[in-house]
Parts: C-alpha cells; sequence; structure tokens
C-alpha cells in the first residue's frame, strides 16, 4: 500500500481553504437590543416611540461607558436576567468587591424586593468604584447614568398610567438592563486597581 | 404580529429551544422567546449577512432588519421548510433589497467576533486572505459562492434566493472560483 504524502506538503485547495470558514459569527451584543427597539418602532404607537427613543438614547449612554472603558462596543456582553448580589471580599476594606452573578431566578417584577435590595447594593458598590476613575471618565459616566435613569422614570410614570402594558414593561425592561450593565461595567473596569490596593 | 409579552410564557421558561414551540409563542407576541430564537440562529445569519455584503455594519444592519420582519412575519410561517432556512431567506432578501444603499467606501470583511485577528499558524481557521478575498469578489459572483460554496445551497436554491437562473449562478460560481484562485495564487484546478 502506498504511504499518502504528509498534508502539509500539499498546497490547499480553494475547497480545502472555503470549508475553513465558519458558517456562523456571533453578532455584536448590542444587536438584540437594536432589534427590540425596532420591534417596539413597528409598533406605532406614538407614545410608545416616543419612550423607545428614550430607551434607545438609555442605550447609547450605555454603549458610550462601554467605549470609555474598555475601547469598543464589539465584546460588550450582555447581563443575562439574573438576580446579582454583592458580596464584600477580604482585603479590600471600604471597597465593595465586584457583584457576584449568580445564575438565580430571574425578578419577577423590576420593583420587587429582590431586585431593589441588588440595585441598592449594585449602586454602592458602584459609587465607591466611581471615585477610583479619573474625573473626566467620572463625568462622562455619571452624564449617562442621568440620560439612563431618566428614561427609566419617563417609562415608570407611563407604566403607572398603564401597568398591564406589555411594551412599556418591556420597554421598562432595557432601562434595567442598560443601568445594570453601566454598574456591570464601572465594577469590572475597577477591578483591576482595586486589586492592585 | 401581536403585542409585546415581557413575561415569558411557559415555553420560554421551560428553556425548550425547540424552534416550533418557541416559534408558536413568539407568534403569541412572547418577546423572550424569540430572543431565544435570536441566540439559536443570529450568528449563522449574520454570519450568511457579512460574506454576501462583505461589510461589518451592512451585515449588522441586515441581520436587524431580518429578525424584525421575521417577528412580523412569524405568524405566517408554515413550517414547510427549516425555521433557519426560511430566516435565511428573508435575510438573503434584505441584503438583496439593501445593496445599492451600501457604503461605496468598501470595508474589508472584518473577521468578527470568534476569527482570530492573527492566524495561528496551528489553527484551522481560515487564513484572512481568504475572507478579504471573497470580499473583494464582484457583488454576482460573492452572492453564489457565499451562497453555494460556503453555506452549502444547491444552485437551485441559490438561483431561487437570488432571483436569477441556475445557468447564472454555475457561471458567477465559475468565475468566484477563478478570481478566488487568482487572488489567492493557488494552483489551478
Amino acid at each position: 500500500m502506498t504511504e499518502r504524502p504528509p498534508r502539509q506538503d500539499v498546497p490547499p485547495s480553494l475547497d480545502d481553504l472555503l470549508a475553513t470558514i465558519p458558517c456562523d459569527v456571533e453578532p455584536p451584543a448590542r444587536l438584540w437590543h437594536d432589534i427590540v427597539f425596532g420591534i417596539a418602532r413597528s409598533q406605532r404607537h406614538t407614545r410608545h416611540l416616543a419612550l423607545a427613543a428614550s430607551v434607545a438614547c438609555a442605550v447609547l449612554a450605555s454603549a458610550v461607558i462601554w467605549t470609555v472603558l474598555h475601547g469598543g462596543p464589539e465584546s460588550r456582553a450582555r447581563l443575562p436576567l439574573v438576580a446579582v448580589r454583592t458580596t464584600t471580599r477580604g482585603g479590600t476594606p471600604g471597597v465593595a468587591a465586584t457583584p457576584a452573578i449568580d445564575a438565580a431566578p430571574s425578578f419577577a417584577e423590576p420593583g420587587d424586593a429582590k431586585y431593589l435590595a441588588t440595585r441598592a447594593s449594585l449602586q454602592l458598590a458602584f459609587r465607591e468604584r466611581l471615585a477610583l476613575l479619573d474625573p473626566a471618565t467620572r463625568t462622562r459616566i455619571e452624564a449617562s447614568l442621568a440620560v439612563i435613569q431618566r428614561a427609566h422614570e419617563d417609562i415608570r410614570k407611563a407604566l403607572a398610567a398603564a401597568p398591564a402594558d406589555p411594551l412599556l414593561q418591556q420597554l421598562f425592561e432595557s432601562t434595567w438592563h442598560e443601568e445594570f450593565d453601566l454598574y456591570d461595567h464601572v465594577l469590572h473596569a475597577t477591578q483591576l486597581n482595586v486589586a492592585k490596593t | 404580529m401581536g403585542t409585546l409579552h415581557y413575561t415569558p410564557s411557559a415555553y420560554a421558561q421551560s428553556n425548550d429551544t425547540q424552534p416550533a414551540r418557541l416559534i408558536t409563542a413568539a407568534v403569541a407576541g412572547d418577546l423572550t422567546a424569540f430572543e431565544q430564537l435570536y441566540r439559536q440562529f443570529a450568528p449563522r445569519i449574520f454570519g450568511l449577512c457579512l460574506r454576501l455584503t462583505g461589510q461589518r455594519e451592512a451585515a449588522e444592519d441586515c441581520t436587524q432588519e431580518a429578525f424584525i420582519a421575521a417577528w412580523r412575519a412569524l405568524a405566517r410561517f408554515e413550517h414547510r421548510s427549516e425555521f433557519s432556512t426560511w430566516l435565511q431567506r428573508i435575510a438573503i432578501r434584505i441584503v438583496l433589497q439593501g445593496r445599492r444603499g451600501l457604503r461605496v467606501a468598501r470595508e474589508v470583511a472584518m473577521p468578527a467576533a470568534g476569527l482570530p485577528e492573527v492566524p495561528d499558524p496551528g489553527s484551522s481557521a481560515p487564513p484572512l486572505d481568504v475572507e478579504r478575498a471573497i470580499a473583494g469578489l464582484p457583488e454576482g459572483a460573492r452572492h453564489v459562492l457565499v451562497l453555494v460554496g460556503i453555506y452549502g445551497f444547491s444552485h437551485a436554491e441559490a438561483a431561487a434566493a437570488l432571483g436569477v437562473s441556475e445557468g447564472t449562478t454555475k457561471t458567477q460560481l465559475h468565475r468566484a472560483r477563478g478570481l478566488l484562485t487568482a487572488a489567492l495564487e493557488l494552483e489551478a484546478p
């Protein structure tokens, strides 16, 4: 039986090269948000449109922060809809550690006690970490957070008038994600600084 | 399409990733179910759009439009074909509709997440030259090469998706292969 020559000696054919091209390419993480807003726009409700635009501003604000802290939006990961808790680790007095993200059950509603407690602890850790950043970055982050919280508040008011409105609930959840994402980016971006102290 | 539901339906909550069940839930307005469909099929659709357009931003736009169009049309999906096939057809149509609006300043198809910036000689990842050479092909030749040569469409399927004859797809594939062989300095078969 004749032995075949080693593979590396055979120049690749075009078909060999084409076969190495992966069919699947992971899209940027923000694309799903864009799709949700596109779907919301297609509902053609003026009130919803205005609020969706507000949410879009919040997403943009969050994306800006991602760029400021990490240099580009492509690798931005979306926080899953799970409970988040803050744990304090030894050796970093006065600075809360990065919140651990558990695979705990989703919150039934953004306004429930679990959510509020989590949000409060995240905000505390976020404020402490924010102080570690340079003033210019801090100003941009605070401005972005204000945009997100304004959108959140606008939708909260609209929801008070129409609590069963599914689209408003979806928009409310989006701003909620953006707020958590922003906290998460800051906490992770400052993790190295905390580790050094 | 009905209204959106924030609260996941029983289908979505059960972590059932079977497209048929997720589609049923999504048709009822369950956006969580639709998100699961998106997570399952977006990499294929984005990869397809990326190779068809040769431009990352255009591919993002087309993928976005394809899923929005799919959401609107989901109730009309008849399960006669695979859901992925149906989605791919929508994406191809959107790429073809939008091709005139694409930026003239051609951005070389950047390897997206999942492809290394610098090829590792020991890995099986495609050399970036191949991606660039495909992105540089004339549009008609690129479309046929991507569908038939990479995504495994038959000539009949590619012809139907692109709105051309099978003779045209065969001619374009021959042309694309010739151009790629020359561009990559491969030995002619």
